[in-house]
């Protein structure tokens, strides 16, 4: 197998965008390319989730293509729910590795504010168990409710470790010109003054809405290149060092122990024995926090922290900017936003922005091994990757 | 008119499975139509549970309960919930209804109340 590693990065804003969901993904892409210096490709990914039924559009990756004036590559759309944008640097990687292809160019877009909130989450919703979990008006927040509740009884999190999370990660999100939330907020607000209950109502008890990422449109890209080929290009070599992808059932309740992640916890191992590394030897890392509860499951559930101590960890700092291992430094999902198709190949980009020393005010001294967890379904589809910055 | 909801019996293992699945998760077998139906008991206790601000659009109510109930034969399912005050592992009795309507259909499936 060749090394593969990323030689472009691309990102838009996240927020609500007024341009068609192929602009959005071309803008991304364009940006990638060009700061990998690329005008030709061998094999194109597109990552979204919803075009057919959000934005009426299909065949994605063909029009993405064209949009770019990348004829005669190879394109294909890559759907996998949430965790399509991992899959579609997966398949970008196993195309370079595999000797195949020699530059790949992996996108990631979305536009969900083309419908409204409603839509929205109703739209993601029919990722869910269509008899045993769809019909009876379950949504992602539901899932992620009900697994809350048990989790705060087992292991004695409480709604002010969920704002902990929030806090963090949207006041994080200050320091990124392209995340979505741009507001800062405080646990008084959220959780303590007389005007939290107004401020931060129940979505799902018991979780709130400043628990739960934004709906948001947006793009982002990568270009994965040969070790022949980065060295050519001279961009810092920044490597794809492991990846591993999980499943689990598809309805949530058939899990034995409902409060394991077991999807992730193996794509997790997966992605660190293929890199052969541990998870204490990771700088910084990009979790999928869709929900607060995630972020502090993830955490355990990784490796970061054992398990039933994310939200100890939490309290210490160890995951803030300047801890042990800073965990969404550009915000996460939850400040950044989260244009599904989009969320996987953006974790990357923060991740390579960060081992090139590039993050700014939000930058990991040091930061040499990174680490993007993408969690799909509910638990039910999960890639992991990890990148070590060569010198 | 009685309604149930069917546990999926393997031919080969005696493992059951709710919702239907092709190929038996415990012992693999990939014959065709190599299970039998049972209906899935009704009592149980509440494992958790939600209770949901932000709905679908068919959904013309306020808030919805959902709940993840063990079932006294020790399968799971999902189910709404029509309970005022919830609690984790208190005893549900469920009954099939209607949980979801749409302009030309209605969908069947299992809500519980306090035992």
């Amino acid at each position: 197998m060749r090394d593969v590693y990323v030689a472009g990065i691309g990102i838009t804003t996240f927020t609500r965008l007024e341009y068609p969901l192929v602009e959005i993904a071309s803008y991304a892409s364009m940006m990638a390319l060009r700061d990998a210096g690329v005008t030709e490709v061998d094999q194109v990914y597109v990552a979204n989730m919803g075009s057919p039924r959000v934005n009426h559009q299909t065949a994605l990756a063909s029009a993405v293509v064209d949009s770019l004036s990348l004829m005669p590559a190879g394109a294909a759309a890559i759907e996998n729910g949430p965790a399509s944008g991992a899959a579609a640097i997966k398949a970008g990687f196993q195309a370079v590795a595999s000797g195949m292809d020699d530059v790949v160019l992996v996108a990631g877009a979305e536009r969900m504010r083309e419908v409204n909130n409603l839509e929205a989450t109703d739209f993601v919703a029919t990722l869910t168990h269509p008899l045993a979990e769809y019909i009876y008006g379950v949504t992602l927040p539901a899932h992620a409710a009900m697994f809350t509740r048990l989790y705060m009884e087992r292991y004695g999190v409480t709604e002010r470790h969920l704002a902990m999370v929030s806090v963090k990660n949207q006041n994080a999100a200050l320091a990124n010109e392209w995340a979505h939330l741009q507001q800062p907020i405080t646990i008084e607000g959220i959780l303590d003054s007389p005007e939290a209950m107004t401020n931060n109502p129940y979505v799902a008890e018991p979780l709130r809405f400043f628990d739960a990422c934004p709906v948001s449109d947006g793009g982002a890209a990568l270009v994965l290149v040969s070790e022949e080929k980065a060295r050519e290009l001279g961009r810092p070599l920044v490597r794809i060092s492991g990846i591993g992808q999980a499943t689990d059932t598809h309805a949530v309740f058939e899990r034995d122990e409902p409060t394991d992640l077991l999807a992730v916890r193996k794509a997790a191992n997966d992605a660190f024995a293929m890199a052969g590394i541990t998870p204490q030897d990771v700088d910084v890392a990009e979790l999928h926090d869709a929900f607060t509860i995630l972020e502090i499951v993830e955490s355990e559930e990784v490796g970061f922290f054992p398990r039933g101590e994310g939200h100890l960890a939490l309290e210490k700092g160890e995951t803030a900017l300047g801890g042990t291992i800073p965990i969404n430094v550009g915000g996460g999902l939850k400040g950044r936003g989260h244009p599904v198709g989009a969320t996987g190949v953006a974790q990357a980009w923060e991740i390579v922005t960060q081992l090139r020393g590039d993050g700014g005010t939000r930058q990991v001294e040091g930061a040499r091994v990174g680490f993007t967890c993408n969690f799909g379904g509910f638990g039910n589809n999960v890639v992991c990757c990890t990148f070590v910055r060569e010198s | 008119m009685d309604r149930n909801i069917y546990a999926y019996v393997c031919r080969r293992c005696g493992a059951s499975h709710y919702p239907f699945r092709m190929v038996c998760k415990e012992c693999k077998q990939n014959d065709f139509f190599e299970f039998d139906t049972v209906p899935l008991p009704r009592t149980g206790s509440l494992v958790t549970w939600t209770r949901v601000h932000n709905l679908p659009a068919q959904y013309e109510v306020a808030t919805l309960g959902i709940g993840i109930v063990e079932l006294e034969n020790g399968m799971r399912m999902l189910g709404q919930l029509e309970i005022d005050e919830p609690e984790i592992g208190m005893a549900v009795v469920g009954e099939v209804d209607v949980v979801r309507r749409e302009p030309y259909d209605s969908y069947y499936g299992m809500v519980f109340r306090a035992a």
